[in-house]
């Protein structure tokens, strides 16, 4: 593993009292967010503490259901420091610490005041838990982007084809090493009256997958700015990954 | 139904693969690769005039209309277009503009260099056919010009005789070879 320090300190700073407000306020949507991001907290749990990777599933459960749904977990953080992924692998860490301590296997109990404290943590699991968080926050964007294109709602097959397009020119051949389709066969299969037809297509695609990207991180993000430097955030952190291997 | 699972390809997907996708996907990364070219040129030569130059004005793409059926030209494509043996200065000057914007534009919807070969082949059926200048480029760089869109190898073969005789128009002593610096 790399000597750098954790990748995750790159990302831009959350907006703690939008997410306070939430967390009064809308339950189910944080709810969401803890299904959304299981993936990444998952894996954070079992590289952090590997002998439990069989109980990682119940812990995490009872993790969500005991601390983050726990009204006024969010007031409960240092809203000076850190962002929201941080605090929620710092919760985690200091959740299971807690419970190994209750079973009376290694550890001092953890005060409050210990949980609102940023604690470093190894950077192995820490750049792990970033690169399936962006896999989730990236799966989560093309799912609502399928969807918003397949709409029977609205303008169709045009809409359809949008998505079509995006995904044959750029999901397939990116993520899953397939073939670029021929420009002749794109004509054909959406019936394209011109070249700027074809590319207003492709771009109509592109501006889609960004605005669900940035609706997304949004939702753990909150504010405009912190969306965009939270896309940036994670442009930079899987090239720097990217430029490692 | 979609054939595409997302989360299975981005599970599997390196930070390499992740990094190029959110590169490609931003709108001003390049959206078709050089080796299209020939099929993109070839597509823009045979689709609908209106189609493309139907997004200026109305009164503009009433005219275009117009000018597109009058005398019984009938003149549907681009290809149609440059190879009249009378076609209407209007429309080769209609179409110059929109060549030269797509050529400007950085988030154009053509690559630059199927708009750029437009763009010389309007002067240059203007020039050849009509004996019109539509440009106010000079003699030097029209002929820069000419010569890198003649010497384009996605460009068919019809086309590049047009830059051929327009080169022979403006410079008569002047060998049609060569490229530009």
């Amino acid at each position: 593993m790399s000597s750098e320090p954790p990748a995750s300190s790159i990302f831009p700073r959350t907006d703690w009292a939008g997410l306070g407000k939430a967390a009064d306020a809308d339950e189910a949507r944080l709810d969401g967010l803890i299904r959304l991001y299981w993936a990444p907290l998952r894996i954070f749990l079992v590289a952090t503490f590997p002998s439990l990777k069989d109980q990682a599933e119940v812990l995490l459960q009872e993790f969500a259901e005991d601390k983050i749904l726990k009204e006024g977990w969010l007031r409960r953080a240092d809203r000076s420091r850190g962002k929201f992924r941080d605090f929620l692998k710092t919760s985690l860490r200091h959740f299971v610490l807690d419970r190994l301590n209750r079973a009376e296997v290694r550890h001092a109990p953890v005060s409050l005041d210990e949980l609102e404290q940023e604690l470093p943590g190894p950077p192995g699991p820490s750049e792990e838990f970033d690169l399936t968080w962006i896999r989730a926050v990236l799966t989560e964007t093309l799912r609502r982007m399928e969807a918003d294109c397949r709409d029977p709602a609205e303008d169709q097959p045009r809409r359809s084809f949008i998505w079509e397009m995006f995904r044959i020119r750029l999901i397939d051949p990116v993520l899953n090493d397939s073939p670029q389709t021929p420009y002749e066969e794109l004509i054909e299969r959406f019936s394209l009256k011109s070249p700027t037809d074809a590319s207003n297509m492709l771009l109509s695609g592109k501006r889609m997958f960004k605005a669900h990207l940035a609706k997304v991180i949004k939702e753990y993000a909150e504010q405009d700015a912190a969306t965009a430097a939270e896309i940036k955030a994670l442009e930079d952190f899987v090239s720097h990954l990217a430029k490692r291997s | 139904m979609s054939e595409f699972d997302s989360a299975a390809a981005l599970s599997k997907s390196p930070p390499k693969s992740l990094a190029a996708f959110l590169a490609a996907g931003a709108e001003r990364a390049r959206l078709w690769r050089p080796e299209e070219l020939s099929a993109i040129f070839r597509h823009q030569m045979s689709s609908p005039i209106l189609v493309d130059l139907g997004g200026f004005d109305p009164a503009t793409a009433s005219r275009l209309k117009v000018l597109g059926e009058a005398q019984s030209l009938l003149l549907k494509s681009f290809s149609d277009l440059f190879h009249h043996p009378v076609p209407p200065l209007e429309l080769l000057s209609l179409t110059k503009d929109f060549a030269k914007a797509n050529m400007d534009h950085p988030e154009s919807s053509l690559p630059e260099e199927v708009a750029a070969v437009l763009y010389y082949a309007s002067i240059a059926t203007a020039l050849v056919r009509l004996n019109a200048r539509i440009s106010q480029l000079k003699d030097a760089e029209l002929q820069r010009g000419l010569l890198w869109a003649k010497d384009q190898p996605w460009v068919d073969e019809q086309t590049k005789e047009i830059f051929v005789q327009a080169l022979k128009k403006i410079l008569p002593d002047a060998p049609a070879k060569g490229s530009p610096q």
